[in-house]
């Protein structure tokens, strides 16, 4: 490339830059800077690893091991609930007759919409598009410094910091508090909810941290959303909901269930089963348990809080038998998250989250990119709605904002790859085809000058030749993605966005809890 | 030792080696129907065989259930063992007292470590999960071990750690505290003033082992 042509390519990627990401607080929708201008929105293109007979054996094996063996329900008023659904109490486990589960399936929602503050960042699921939208890493407790790299304990300043890099990360629909350090660890959740809900114009994921934590969070993102009605008709954040692997669910959990029902607050019913730990080393049995989880929680829906929103979220894990560590990302566990979400969005219709980001590795380094884009290629190919761990690293353990802003390069690339090309005389070029003359080229038709912008173009990945590569000072992506990193902080970094009135309302609420949840812990 | 018995309690050691459960014991048997010693069958075949076993788990050559199923080879031969002790115990190599700490509820990191040291050698009193630190106290003081282990999934439930290695310390247990879990790490080990960190099972293994051999694992003061 001349230098000439360089300086433009890199005026282009300036301007390309300026108008990425929402401004902070103006509610107003991020430029689709990568959105083709013949995308189709047809059907999304589907891989499946299992044949339909596969997964049907999979589907009835579920329902069984459901009516036959069943779950621990530690939630009394909900076990007398379940039964009176016709659910049978065998010991300490509760069985659910196969019409039951039907009846829950048949019953769930099978369109979802995740609101923002503002329109302009509600996510309609499934998506109009056909792809997915993206969700930052929850639940990290360690961050890398975007400029130096440095691992630290997360603390709560850190939570803007994520926020502002999410508000500009276009693929980035829903953004998840990480846990944070120098406040009560029993309230940690709370006052990391506090402090996202007040930075970021975006749907926001709730992760109760104990049973009198929900009610709090609820409290907050109601103060946020402007009232338990308005929360109930615009529901701007959603709750995750978990198995206590293998096949028990937690008081705290079953709670949840019931109090997002009654403000509709959409659920992520999420399993996550480690093979060869809480669940079988097999990966189709690994499977079978997050299955039979998640129709627990949704029959679970349809008795105790019935018309609730419902994400299926499998989350598979597998151990590496040496060691016994948890991993994300072995290769075992990529197949096992795509075979989950055939499972989920196939064999039962749901609506379905899973990773689609992460790595095992502590850094944000080439094993990282390598894990990263093989788990978004296959649980994108095989249907998910959302896609989760952006920034997270070491199995979940750690956020990255660099990482984050290459997740949303490799979001970006995975949307426009989702999208199938229509086979038309437009697309065949049929026109300029038999206009070509002998020696001739496409560069110059009004085809090509008509499709010329509809490629992807990244902003962080590079495509220098070596001269440009050596005169930039050898800058890879990584160096790109800290740059853009900075930039977004810089924009987002708002103070708060939400009115005076409505942070007083939070920050007595997260009192109260911290009165409350703390009050006589030992 | 003649090279007829070398040669038999080398056929146990490799039946341990192999995790043949069934042959361990059958050898086990015919070697005292021969009258050899149950104490050299223990220490020159089950326990050596173990402590190879340990190392090459320790080196990441062995795979968890590998090194479950060995245990379980030696537990088959020391059962056979057991009428012909009268009345000596056998001797583990250390006591542990192990939990998952108080508001935790996750037991498949705590149990593998249990499991694993008790492959080991160790005596292992597992006290289960959500375990307040006043139990810890109490179990130490029934138990008198060399070793405590606490065992943390949740970051929420670190706190508990620190409170339990207190308890321990304020009732005067001055020996190993081993912490692990997917929120600790070696900064918070030191800072809680446990004994010693363990990123994974092994490591706990060659933790708890040195500290043995340290000498640094006490009783109850």
């Amino acid at each position: 490339m001349s230098q000439s042509a360089e300086d433009a390519a890199r005026a282009r990627l300036s301007r390309r830059e300026r108008l990425r990401g929402a401004p902070a607080g103006g509610g107003q929708a991020a430029a689709p800077s990568h959105a083709p201008a013949d995308a189709s929105p047809a059907v999304r293109p589907h891989f499946a690893f299992l044949s339909q007979d596969r997964l049907a054996v999979l589907r009835e094996r579920a329902i069984l091991l459901l009516a036959e063996h069943g779950v621990v329900v530690n939630h009394a008023a909900a076990v007398g609930r379940l039964k009176e659904a016709g659910a049978r109490l065998e010991g300490k486990r509760l069985c659910f007759p196969p019409g039951l589960t039907e009846a829950a399936l048949s019953a769930l929602p099978n369109a979802v919409t995740l609101c923002g503050r503002s329109p302009a960042f509600d996510i309609p699921l499934p998506r109009p598009d056909n792809t997915f939208t993206m969700r930052t890493g929850t639940g990290a407790h360690g961050f890398i410094e975007a400029e130096t790299g440095a691992y630290r304990k997360l603390v709560l300043g850190d939570v803007a910091t994520i926020a502002a890099v999410a508000n500009g990360l276009e693929r980035v629909g829903i953004v998840a508090h990480p846990f944070v350090s120098g406040v009560p660890e029993l309230t940690a959740d709370i006052h990391g909810v506090a402090a996202l809900i007040a930075s970021t114009p975006k749907h926001v994921w709730l992760q109760p941290y104990g049973e009198e934590n929900t009610e709090y969070l609820l409290r907050i993102a109601a103060a946020a959303a402007g009232g338990e009605a308005a929360l109930r008709a615009r529901p701007i954040v959603s709750c995750i909901v978990t198995s206590f692997t293998p096949l028990e669910f937690k008081s705290m959990d079953v709670e949840a269930i019931i109090q997002c029902g009654r403000l509709r607050v959409p659920i992520h019913a999420c399993s996550l089963p480690s093979a060869g730990g809480t669940a079988p080393v097999t990966m189709p049995g690994v499977i079978l348990m997050a299955a039979a989880e998640i129709l627990s929680m949704a029959v679970m829906t349809h008795v105790l809080a019935p018309g609730t929103p419902f994400i299926a979220t499998p989350l598979i894990f597998g151990l590496d038998l040496r060691t016994g560590r948890s991993l994300q990302a072995s290769v075992e566990a990529l197949q096992g998250t795509a075979i989950a979400v055939q499972l989920m969005k196939h064999g039962f219709g749901m609506i379905t989250h899973t990773y689609g980001s992460g790595s095992d590795t502590p850094d944000v380094d080439g094993q990282s990119q390598a894990e990263r884009a093989l788990l978004g290629q296959i649980v994108g190919l095989a249907g998910a709605d959302i896609l989760g761990g952006v920034g997270q690293l070491e199995c979940a353990t750690v956020f990255s904002p660099v990482q984050a802003v290459l997740d949303d390069e490799y979001g970006a690339m995975l949307q426009h790859f989702l999208r199938t090309p229509a086979v038309d005389d437009e697309t065949l070029a049929w026109q300029a085809m038999l206009a070509v003359k002998h020696g001739g080229n496409f560069l110059a038709t009004p085809h090509t000058l008509w499709h010329c912008r509809a490629n992807f173009e990244p902003l962080a990945f590079q495509r220098l030749g070596r001269e440009a590569y050596e005169a930039a000072g050898r800058r890879t992506a990584l160096e790109r993605a800290r740059e853009i990193c900075r930039r977004l902080v810089d924009e987002h970094a708002a103070s708060s966005l939400l009115d005076a009135a409505s942070l007083r309302e939070i920050d007595s609420i997260v009192k109260a809890a911290d009165a409350q949840i703390l009050k006589g812990q030992i | 030792m003649s090279n007829e018995l070398d040669d038999r309690l080398d056929a146990i050691f490799q039946a341990v080696r192999d995790f043949a459960q069934d042959r361990v014991a059958e050898l086990v048997r015919h070697e005292l129907a021969l009258g050899t010693d149950a104490q050299t069958i223990i220490n020159d075949a089950l326990i050596a065989a173990m402590e190879e076993v340990g190392d090459e788990f320790a080196a990441g050559r062995l795979f968890v259930p590998e090194m479950l199923m060995a245990a379980n080879a030696m537990k088959a031969g020391l059962e056979v063992l057991r009428p012909s002790l009268a009345g000596h115990a056998i001797r583990p190599v250390g006591t542990l007292v192990i939990g998952s700490v108080y508001r935790d509820m996750h037991d498949i990191g705590k149990n593998l470590v249990a499991m694993i040291m008790e492959g080991a050698g160790f005596a292992v009193v597992d006290l289960g999960i959500n375990v307040l630190p006043d139990d810890f106290v109490a179990a130490v003081r029934a138990h008198r071990p060399d070793l405590v282990g606490l065992s943390a999934l949740l970051t929420t439930t670190l706190p508990s750690m620190r409170q339990t290695v207190e308890a321990l310390r304020r009732a005067g247990f001055n020996g190993g505290i081993l912490v692990g879990g997917a929120p600790v790490n070696q900064a918070f080990a030191s800072a809680i003033g446990a004994t010693g960190y363990a990123p994974d099972a092994p490591a706990a293994v060659a933790l708890a082992r040195r500290l043995m051999q340290e000498g640094r694992a006490a009783p109850l003061g």
